[in-house]
């Protein structure tokens, strides 16, 4: 038997900006964020709220889990310009 | 999983083992490695006037492996010396979260500075999240050998829960177990951001000994500049 795998969703960074910059999961599912960051500088993906941080070196992508989580919004940045990049996962 | 017949052999081995020669209480390990970090470390465990500090510099060397090496010092009554040598590598084996668990392993050489004494050491790696609550645990298994020392096998274990309060702030208990080490006691933990990709974690507690073996009380404190 084949298991599905949780929901992907993909996420960019360019310019020091999350594209999209609200992401929303549905409630009470684990979900696999794909975070391309396509410009040459790293960014850290930084969240108290979720209990994630990650470094995704410049033009390089990385996988970060989240979930399950409740029904609610959750704030995250990207460490090292965290002015510009900005957004928040919005369970529902 | 490889982790599985691992655990097994530690658990397997834990009663069996004659007495360690070592203070089992020093920090709880996370089996998280991010790429592209640097680290100062500092840490001390101080116990019946006496005291170990370890001084050590690491660095990731991808997303998966993170080495470290310290120099390790001991004050011992009035006397304050160089006390041995640490290399350490941590590699994380799932991602976080991906797994009920999140696993990873380390594994440690040391040398004392003048006797011929050595230790090699590895730990499974443990952390399970619920809610704003955080569970870890490291399961180590160790070998001494050398002229000073009897050749052993020895098992230690550390347990820690904390409660994620605020990014400055979060309490938790630990607990730490060896051959001669029995003690559980409050830590607080917190990070102090400096800019971007720079910041300082510290811990700090005080663990009270369980058993007769082990001192009433056990400081233990940790200061790391990651950069």
């Amino acid at each position: 038997m084949v298991m599905a795998g949780p929901p992907i969703i993909e996420i960019e960074i360019k310019d020091h900006l999350f594209y999209p910059d609200e992401v929303r999961i549905p409630a009470d599912t684990k979900v696999k964020l794909l975070v391309k960051n396509l410009d040459p500088t790293a960014e850290e993906f930084e969240s108290y709220e979720l209990n994630r941080e990650k470094v995704i070196a410049g033009n390089s992508e990385a996988i970060i889990f989240i979930g399950p989580l409740s029904a609610g919004e959750y704030p995250f940045f990207g460490e090292f310009f965290p002015k510009t990049a900005q957004g928040k996962v919005i369970a529902e | 999983m490889i982790v599985i017949p691992y655990v097994l052999v530690v658990m397997l081995l834990i009663p069996g083992l004659t007495l360690a020669d070592d203070l089992a209480v020093d920090k709880v390990y996370h089996p998280y490695v991010q790429p592209m970090e640097r680290e100062v470390e500092w840490r001390m465990v101080a116990a019946d006037g006496d005291h170990l500090q370890r001084l050590g510099i690491g660095q990731s060397l991808n997303d998966r492996i993170f080495v470290e090496g310290y120099l390790l010092a001991a004050e011992e009554g009035d006397t304050f010396r160089l006390e041995g040598y640490e290399l350490e590598t941590r590699i994380q084996l799932s991602e976080q979260g991906e797994y009920a668990v999140d696993w990873g392993m380390i594994v440690e050489l040391e040398k004392a500075h003048q006797e011929d004494e050595w230790e090699l050491a590895t730990a499974l790696l443990m952390e399970k999240q619920w809610g704003r609550w955080v569970g870890a645990a490291n399961l180590w298994l160790e070998y001494e050998w050398g002229d000073e020392v009897k050749d052993e096998f020895e098992t230690a274990m550390a347990v820690q829960t904390r409660y994620r309060l605020s990014p400055a702030f979060e309490p938790a208990i630990e607990f730490y177990g060896g051959e001669n080490t029995r003690a559980l006691g409050p830590v607080a933990m917190g990070d102090v951001r400096f800019g971007a990709g720079k910041k300082l974690h510290w811990e700090s507690g005080v663990l009270v000994g369980l058993s007769k073996k082990t001192p009433d009380t056990i400081l233990r404190l940790l200061a790391e500049y990651e950069f």
